[in-house]
């Protein structure tokens, strides 16, 4: 009686699922291979809304599907700007007013065509208060910008941002600044279609509602798993050579190199460190070094580092290429402040490896008995590759000027807090180009700066740096960054550079021409997969 | 008639829900109509239980407290978040204080700290959990309904592999006691709880993917795909599970009423599972709740080594990150799921064992 029910049921259930379809489990979700570069996005993009977002994951997505007045020229050494959006640009005799020819014929993807309105739109949004952008200090030099974001200014007309016509934008600034053309291959600067983002709010990135204008488009974001980007047809340089990125959203450095391995992934941009020695010798493996740098500050009111002496003593005890080597990863020991592969980089900056010449400075410095040496703390943000270098400068410090010190390490934000309001007596930082010109990294260590977290300042160091912005001769700049490098990192040393960042990439050998640069912009039009 | 009924439905529940784990498993659209008739027949065994039962004022009660145990998670976990040192904003390259303070504005978080508590709380009362300060204009809800599912798939086959493994198991070892199938049972359950995951998983994936190629090694895109990360979540609970059943059916087995029905001449195996099994499961269903809360909500490990795109990461890294209404909300989630698991083996223990009054 029971069991004839029971069947009765299960019959019923199977009934109702013959209706069912099977989904697609088409590999690489029904993207053809052969027509599809996969790379690995590593996380979710948090927002593909270019006045809003900050991080590199968003950014590669941006940079492929929009584009600004100006780009970087890749293959140049010196990373020169190329016109992009612009089709020109000029600016007076002081660089403090600026003139953008915009290219003609260039439309969005809804067929609109682009005009010098769509910019001043964008930067309008972006120094809008209410839009709370996180970038919007990247447009600071634009006369009264800072006023409009902050709310003193209400009129965005007093902006100095104009669309003189269509196809003319006229950009005034505050002071002269030589490199300002640099800060328009930012995401943060692009035009936008403010009718879009007023039709769809928040909504507006989603594939259905966006409006861009790059060399690709964006054809599908499952949130948290995959995005697709397509190429775009009607873009107005040459076209995409791969008709479809698949970006995938994988964490975890290893699994990705397990995908990569399997013939999942094409294109790895981070690999996992701890197997840095042997994956840097497979052929798949590609480095280039980046404008970024790691390096150790000082808290310079905490004794014993308010004395200069102490602090040289210890940048010169510290080998640099025996941490590199550590490291496995082909990073560059840095002396300087201003990274490989960057104008200004002067390998002969700072103070070069001399143990016994640091031990001569600290005895003269009062601690002739080590014993009187304060016991000091190094601290870092928990992380593997980090514990390897204090550990090793540690050691270092110990063997070399015979000074013990404690490490601490603490979570990232925790450490951010405690780096801003209360520094350890050295402490662990890095710093990563927004645009190459080494005022990027020297106005970073002015008195004034929100980033020095030394207390270190020097009138002499702000004013060198103040002038070199406004000149546009580069011989000259070169001299004054010069001696500006020469106070930071051999006379007054509050900081003491490590090492050059380097970009390491696994590339599968059915990629060719993929885009490896010191800015590590992946501009993917150019890529093609076999 | 009331004993028919049950009949009906409680089987025709437990075989909805097979069924589309089954669909879901191997890649099959499940339908809208099986989803309601599964949604429809929960709701109908819950309701007929608990009034057959007489629970009524038992879960009006339970539903009441749990109200209350919501709300004393949702403050502590906001208060503890403003006592957390570094803030949402805080980053390596500092923002000017203009922009801090239109971020603060936009967000209010300049607000007194009682006005953000009522703001958050007024919103948990009507399901609204805020925006995500990292995922930049995105819902809670919505990063909770694209995870979540997700978490719930891994979840679900994980704890069926592990009920379908360990009972048995224990079972088995219970009955053979202190023979060599015993001990290989429990030797087996106990390196499945000794063994951590991380180690596991990657193991499996040389062995499977790499070596016999018969899986994927990562992903969450198909049933090839399935079968490592669930056999790696499944294996743990399920030698828990294992070790309770035996050590529980050991003492059942003893029982005088198990002697009375040796006596009645009833054979070995109609002993074991009419009689034993049944009254042994009790501290595996004291497991399971709290088990199966966890296991659905979102492993972080075995997601990350995987590429599940589940919601365990956003447990996870919502702290790292000081995503504040993301952490809240995923908490909120978990929260909801034990204390619904909870409630669920509460009922269930008095259908075990009828002994048990719940009041």
């Amino acid at each position: 009686m029971k069991n004839w029910r029971l069947t009765l049921l299960a019959a019923v259930i199977f009934a109702a699922g013959l209706g069912c379809t099977k989904k697609s489990t088409q590999h690489e979700h029904g993207l053809n291979p052969a027509e599809t570069l996969r790379i690995n996005l590593r996380q979710e993009p948090p927002s593909l809304d270019w006045s809003k977002s900050t991080d590199t994951t968003s950014a590669l997505i941006e940079y492929n599907i929009m584009e600004g007045l100006t780009e970087y020229n890749l293959q140049d050494p010196e990373l020169g700007l190329v016109p992009a959006l612009a089709s020109e640009w000029s600016s007076n005799k002081e660089a403090s007013v600026w003139t953008f020819k915009i290219r003609e014929g260039v439309k969005w993807t809804d067929g609109q065509v682009l005009t010098a309105q769509h910019f001043v739109d964008g930067w309008e949004r972006l120094l809008k208060p209410a839009t709370a952008s996180e970038y919007a200090y990247f447009l600071y030099s634009v006369k009264g910008a800072r006023d409009y974001n902050e709310g003193q200014l209400k009129d965005f007309s007093k902006v100095g941002v104009k669309a003189i016509d269509a196809n003319t934008l006229e950009v005034t600034l505050k002071a002269p600044k030589s490199y300002f053309p640099y800060l328009l291959t930012h995401h943060s600067t692009y035009p936008i279609r403010i009718d879009v983002v007023k039709k769809h709010g928040d909504q507006w990135t989603e594939p259905q509602n966006m409006v861009s204008l790059g060399a690709y488009k964006l054809a599908r974001w499952e949130h948290d798993n995959i995005i697709v980007m397509e190429r775009n047809n009607a873009y107005y340089g040459d076209k995409a050579k791969t008709k479809y990125i698949l970006g995938y959203m994988i964490n975890e450095d290893s699994t990705a190199l397990n995908l990569f391995e399997a013939g999942k992934i094409d294109v790895l941009d981070t690999l996992p460190s701890r197997e840095m020695a042997q994956l840097s010798k497979r052929p798949e493996y590609r480095k280039v070094p980046t404008l970024g740098i790691f390096y150790f500050g000082f808290n310079t009111e905490k004794p014993p580092f308010n004395n200069k002496r102490v602090r040289k003593a210890i940048s010169m005890a510290i080998d640099r290429e025996q941490i590199t080597q550590l490291l496995a990863g082909g990073q560059e020991p840095l002396s300087g402040w201003v990274p490989k592969g960057m104008f200004g980089h002067d390998a002969d900056a700072g103070v070069k490896y001399d143990p016994s010449k640091a031990q001569k400075i600290l005895d003269e410095a009062g601690f002739k008995d080590r014993s009187q040496f304060p016991k000091i703390q190094v601290s870092f943000n928990t992380n593997e590759d980090h514990a390897r270098v204090v550990e090793n400068l540690q050691a270092q410090l110990k063997k070399n000027l015979g000074i013990t010190v404690e490490v601490i390490n603490s979570e990232w934000k925790t450490y951010l807090k405690s780096v801003q309001t209360n520094p350890a007596n050295i402490f662990r930082l890095g710093w990563v180009a927004d645009y190459p010109d080494p005022d990027n990294f020297l106005s970073l260590m002015t008195s004034y700066s929100e980033n020095n977290h030394t207390r270190w300042g020097d009138k002499e160091y702000d004013k060198l740096i103040e002038q070199a912005t406004t000149i546009t001769d580069k011989g000259q700049r070169r001299e004054l960054y010069e001696k500006a490098q020469n106070i930071l990192v051999e006379k007054d040393v509050p900081v003491v550079p490590i090492y050059s960042m380097v970009g390491q990439y696994f590339v599968s050998d059915r990629v060719k021409s993929y885009p490896i640069n010191p800015m590590q912009k992946q501009l993917l039009k150019r890529v093609i997969v076999e | 008639m009331r004993d028919r009924l049950y009949f009906l439905l409680g089987p025709a529940f437990a075989l909805t829900i097979l069924f589309i784990v089954g669909l879901s498993f191997f890649a099959y659209e499940v339908p809208v109509a099986l989803w309601a008739a599964c949604g429809i027949l929960g709701v109908a065994v819950f309701v007929y239980y608990t009034i057959s039962q007489n629970n009524v004022t038992y879960v009006i009660k339970r539903s009441l407290e749990s109200i209350l145990t919501i709300w004393v998670i949702a403050t502590l976990t906001f208060m503890l978040l403003r006592v957390l040192p570094g803030g949402p904003f805080d980053q390596e390259k500092a923002l000017p204080p203009e922009v801090m303070a239109n971020i603060e504005k936009k967000y209010q978080l300049d607000k007194p700290i009682y006005t953000q508590y009522w703001n958050y709380i007024s919103g948990v009362a009507v399901a609204d959990l805020g925006e995500s300060y990292k995922y930049i204009g995105r819902n809670i809800s919505d990063i909770v309904a694209e995870t979540l599912p997700v978490s719930i798939q891994l979840g679900v086959y994980s704890l069926i592999l592990a009920f379908i493994l360990g009972i048995p198991a224990g079972l088995i070892s219970a009955a053979r006691h202190n023979t060599w199938v015993d001990s290989l049972t429990m030797g087996a359950a106990i390196s499945g709880v000794a063994l951590p995951s991380f180690l596991v998983a990657p193991v499996l994936i040389l062995i499977f993917s790499f070596g016999l190629g018969w899986f994927e090694p990562a992903l969450w895109e198909g049933p090839a795909y399935y079968v490592l990360p669930v056999i790696v979540l499944g294996t743990r609970p399920a030698a828990v599970i294992a070790r309770l059943t035996r050590a529980s059916v050991l003492e059942v087995i003893r029982a005088d009423y198990i002697r009375t029905a040796r006596a009645k001449g009833l054979s070995e195996k109609k002993i074991l599972f009419k009689h034993v099994l049944k009254n042994s499961l009790i501290p595996v269903l004291t497991y399971s709740g709290p088990l199966a809360a966890g296991i659905i909500t979102g492993t972080f490990i075995i997601e990350q080594i995987f590429a599940i795109p589940g919601m365990g990461k956003h447990l996870v890294n919502s702290v790292t990150n000081r995503d504040y209404p993301l952490i809240l909300g995923t908490t909120l989630v978990f929260s909801l799921a034990l204390v619904l698991a909870n409630l669920v083996v509460d009922l269930l223990y008095s259908y075990f064992d009828p002994r048990i009054q719940l009041t």
